[in-house]
């Protein structure tokens, strides 16, 4: 055997390229060889001197060892070695290695991803001059239940007069406006602001000025540009300022251009789009403006020290003496609310991004667990490796460094993994995210939450991969080397597992009933009807030329004629407010004939104007009385038709034809009340969210309130798409300077609508099906190690007569009773926390049987599933084997 | 011949011995203290590298690699200083230590 020492010490020396181990090996050998040719010259065979110079040198490799130990003791490169030695660990089982680090990997990355998009959105303070002091001041009218409304022009004015604790007020109201001029006429949307709105805002134009504050009413034309208008349509003209354009039949002058980042930040119900292309100051004197004509939406800064409670309790006291001051407010009971900015802008997606963080949190969790349990089942395998080492001996703290170097190298392996997951999830996020997310342009990951997520990590991974070490300090060597695993420790940490995978499974339960109930409420949008036909429906804005309502009826009429006369339309309608638009909405009070004065303006309902084919084209679905027809003039009876909501609402258990309301006009003079007769119901159709109806809608003949904004629906029996051109080509026939805008199918519409609700499904999704795939490879790994230690035990019994059946019934109890234990957490956990999805779903209680029992049986059968094969093998064992295993 | 185990601790002390005379290398010293004591001490390499490193490691002896006897690449020792004043220091207590066990074993 002397010649193999000595070769395997050549071996050893030759694989080890480090300059002191090579060193080292170079004295031994030469130390060998010497002594060797000492012996020779003595007289010995050249065999004899071998053996008796590899006798006397001992254990080359305890040498090695310990010199390699003192030597390297003054240099740092033992981390080096370490680095290695934890490398070809990690590479001897690549498996391992894998699982741990995509499983890591993941919970690590979708944390960063999702919590990137969080801080963005929630955390990150407003792109503004101290965003804190912004807040939004809404009107409420309890009585009719209409919160967060729009305020008065004479409401604005005597909140800013009254308020000490706003520096100031400032109102916006975004409509449509049509550019005309050389090129193409083109329609954009145009706000129309106080003139110390981008002041309140803190924001200024990058090219000119703002508007000035003394410059406000009639007959100021002054328009700022956005950025991009300025580019698209301006080619950017450095002269612009000082120049006049030409904008829905005026002429204004350029003042300012925005800078390119600019935008605004508002509640999707304020209907003031994010990135808007014209400013102007109110074309109107909204002073002088009736004090019930709500539709300013009112931004305010507080002075600096206010909190928005103690403005909300000054509002409150201003309401007080507006309806004490004004008839109408009294009427109304008008309240004010002060939301801060920020606050209201995230309302809708906030509870969406929380749910989806405790999914990431959780999914961490189950993560964390998992790679605790593998390396602890890897660490039983090791303590025999690692009381091997100490017996030839190694030092404590030199076996420490290499498990630590070890768990370090694997979550180095699993960070790389996370950030590759992070940058690919924000991706997803990005292009899946809804409209609420929209001011997201670009989210980078969040590297301290990277951070301090991999320190989760890492604390979670070191504890684990340090166990071995901790316990052979307490456990005798000898013992540990021959233990067959029935020791006072392999049962605690039997325990520790057990709660581990229990509470995986427990997470993973609670993930994919929140994932089953955001997938029920997706499935019930689809099959719940918004009261529409989305499918083959074109739709466009377009502004009607003409002061007046006749001009404008009869400029739709021939559009109408002309579009339907077109290839492949089925039907044309159109309609001043289009569902799931964001133009802003037209809500206001209705009475019913013959209730109280009391009574009055406590009834608020959506008012549109509609032309006779709108129901047609846009799907709706008449369920009494008739539709309005070419009859139904200005100068003829005025008449309306109302949804079944609103009829249930207002007449419950009477036929409502025939019957009459008094309802807002819109008239050659501006907004009017006046009495109409119902002729006919209507399905509700969702106007503005498809989770919930929100108000009834009456529906006025375009003929007796031509207002001056519409949007066309145009059925047709192929691609809607394919219609734009013609449509275009008939518009410029009939008017040259009419721009037509958001050319787009209903479908969009619609897609946008759900897009919040896809947004968590395939998120929520995504954590269910990771903590359901962690959970299962969970209770695998920790089932068959069970089966393998107990395979001693499974001989013994099967040696005195129990089956291969009795076998499996053994291992599945195991299992199923982990399984039972997680579940029956999960169960109280899903109870305790479902009353927060709530504002997430539709049509589903958040407690619902169904989702429970579906994903109760989902978790339970892949879970089994993992069980079986473990236990198969236990079961078709042979008994001999078993008993002679170690 | 019989053949003492060296005492923990006398290593040192031999091999510091050794190189004062001349820097070597890890045989030499093995054979010089065997051939100065005519074989009654034998140096076993498995304490003999250790403590090589050991006191390398303590600044008592430098190491570098050299040209042996039989043109073979060799690590040689030399004393340092601080080895030097070891060596006294080791020297003294090793007189002290052998005259007081002297006199206990020449009583009667």
């Amino acid at each position: 055997m002397w010649w193999l020492k000595a070769r395997l010490l050549l071996i050893y020396g030759a694989l080890r390229r480090r300059k002191i181990d090579d060193e080292i090996d170079e004295e031994l050998r030469f130390h060998l060889e010497m002594r060797i040719r000492e012996n020779l010259e003595a007289g010995m065979s050249a065999a004899q001197a071998h053996q008796e110079a590899v006798q006397r040198f001992g254990s080359v490799l305890r040498i090695q060892e310990a010199g390699r130990e003192i030597r390297r003791g003054t240099t740092m490169d033992g981390w080096l070695q370490d680095l290695r030695y934890g490398l070809r660990a990690l590479f001897k089982q690549p498996k391992f290695t894998a699982i741990v680090a995509l499983t890591m990997g993941l919970g690590i990355g979708a944390n960063t991803a999702i919590f990137s998009v969080v801080n963005a959105v929630l955390l990150k303070p407003l792109p503004y001059e101290h965003p804190a002091e912004l807040a939004l001041i809404w009107s409420s009218f309890q009585k009719m239940g209409a919160s967060r409304a729009p305020a008065s022009g004479v409401q604005l004015r005597e909140i800013r007069d009254r308020s000490r604790l706003f520096q100031d007020v400032a109102g916006i109201w975004v409509g449509n406006g049509t550019f005309t001029g050389e090129t193409e006429p083109e329609q954009v949307k145009v706000a129309q602001v106080t003139p110390n709105f981008f002041a309140v805002l803190g924001a200024k134009p990058a090219l000119g000025r703002a508007f000035l504050a003394d410059r406000e009413g009639p007959g100021i034309n002054e328009i700022i540009l956005s950025n991009s208008l300025w580019q698209r349509r301006f080619g950017a003209d450095p002269n612009i300022i000082g120049q006049a354009v030409r904008f829905s039949g005026g002429s204004f002058t350029v003042v300012g251009v925005m800078p390119p980042d600019f935008l605004l930040s508002f509640p999707a119900d304020a209907n003031v789009p994010m990135d808007i292309p014209a400013w102007m100051p109110f074309q109107d004197d909204i002073y002088s403006e009736p004090r019930d004509l709500y539709y300013i939406r009112m931004l305010g800064r507080l002075k600096s020290g206010a909190t928005v409670e103690q403005a909300q309790d000054e509002a409150q006291a201003i309401a007080r003496q507006l309806r004490d001051g004004f008839t109408e407010y009294n009427v109304e009971n008008l309240q004010l609310e002060v939301v801060g900015l920020h606050r209201d802008v995230v309302r809708d997606i906030k509870p969406a991004l929380v749910a989806l963080f405790i999914g990431a949190g959780l999914v961490l969790l189950v993560s964390c667990f998992n790679v605790a349990n593998l390396l602890l089942t890897r660490a039983s395998t090791r303590r025999k490796e690692i009381a091997l080492r100490v017996a030839i001996g190694a030092t404590r703290w030199r076996i420490c460094r290499q498990l630590l170097c070890e768990s370090l190298l694997l979550c180095c392996l699993a960070g790389a993994f996370a950030l590759a997951i992070a940058l690919l999830g924000l991706k997803l996020l990005l292009a899946i995210r809804p409209e609420s997310l929209a001011r997201l342009k670009t989210i980078n990951p969040d590297w301290t939450i990277l951070i301090f997520v991999s320190a989760i990590s890492l604390t979670c991974g070191l504890v684990a991969g340090l166990a071995p070490m901790l316990e052979t300090g307490k456990v005798n060597l000898v013992e540990t080397l021959k233990e067959s695993g029935r020791s006072s420790s392999g049962q605690t940490r039997k325990r520790f597992r057990t709660l581990l995978i229990g509470s995986e499974i427990a997470f993973g339960f609670v993930l994919l009933v929140g994932a089953g109930l955001m997938i029920r409420t997706l499935i019930q949008l689809h099959r719940v009807s918004p009261g529409f036909n989305a499918s083959h429906v074109l739709t466009f804005e377009i502004i009607p030329p003409g002061g007046r309502s006749l001009q404008r009826n009869l400029f739709v009429t021939q559009l109408e004629e002309k579009l339907s006369a077109l290839p492949g339309v089925e039907s044309v309608g159109a309609i001043s407010h289009l569902p799931l638009d964001d133009y802003p909405n037209w809500y206001s009070p209705y009475a019913p004939e013959g209730i109280s004065d009391a009574q009055r303006a406590s009834f608020l309902a959506d008012h549109r104007a509609i032309t006779p084919g709108y129901f047609q084209a846009i799907g709706g679905q008449l369920i009494a009385g008739r539709t309005f027809n070419a009859l139904d003039t200005s100068s003829s009876r005025q008449v309306i038709i109302i949804d079944k909501l609103l009829a249930e609402q207002t007449w419950p258990d009477e036929n409502p034809i025939g019957k009459r309301l008094n309802i807002e006009q819109f008239t050659d003079q501006g907004f009017a009340n006046g009495w109409a007769e119902v002729v006919g119901v209507v399905e509700h159709i969702k106007a503005h969210s498809l989770l919930k109806p929100l108000r009834g809608e009456i529906y006025i003949p375009y003929a007796q309130s031509a207002r001056e904004h519409l949007s066309f629906a145009v059925r047709t029996s192929a691609d809607p798409l394919a219609l734009v051109g013609p449509i275009r080509s008939e518009i410029s026939k009939l008017d040259r300077n009419r721009a037509i805008a958001k050319v787009r199918p209903m479908e969009e519409y619609v897609r946008k609508a759900m897009a919040p609700t896809n947004f968590t499904v395939v998120l929520a999704s995504l954590f269910a099906a990771l903590a359901l795939l962690l959970a299962t490879v969970g209770i695998y790994s920790v089932i068959s190690y069970s089966v393998s230690q107990r395979t001693q035990e499974i001989g013994v019994r099967m040696a005195l007569g129990a089956t291969g059946r009795d076998i499996l019934r053994l291992i599945m109890k195991e299992g199923l009773a982990l399984i039972a234990f997680g579940l029956i957490f999960g169960f109280v956990a899903s109870f305790t926390i479902s009353g927060y999805l709530q504002n997430l779903l539709f049509d589903v209680p958040p407690v619902d049987p169904l989702t429970y029992l579906v994903m109760a049986v989902a978790i339970s059968l892949a879970a089994s599933l993992a069980c079986l094969k473990p236990a198969l093998e236990a079961a078709s064992c042979n008994p001999l084997e078993a008993i002679r295993q170690r | 011949m019989a053949k003492v185990d060296l005492l923990q601790g006398t290593m040192h002390m031999l091999v510091l011995k050794a190189l004062s005379r001349e820097p070597m290398h890890g045989h030499a010293i093995a054979r010089w203290i065997q051939q100065t004591t005519d074989d009654a001490l034998q140096v076993e390499e498995g304490t003999l590298y250790p403590a090589l490193y050991r006191m390398e490691r303590r600044g008592w002896v430098a190491s570098k690699w050299g040209q042996s006897e039989n043109n073979r690449r060799a690590r040689y020792y030399r004393l340092t200083s601080a080895g030097r004043k070891q060596l006294q220091a080791e020297s003294q207590a090793w007189t002290g230590l052998s005259v007081a066990i002297a006199k206990i074993m020449q009583t009667a």
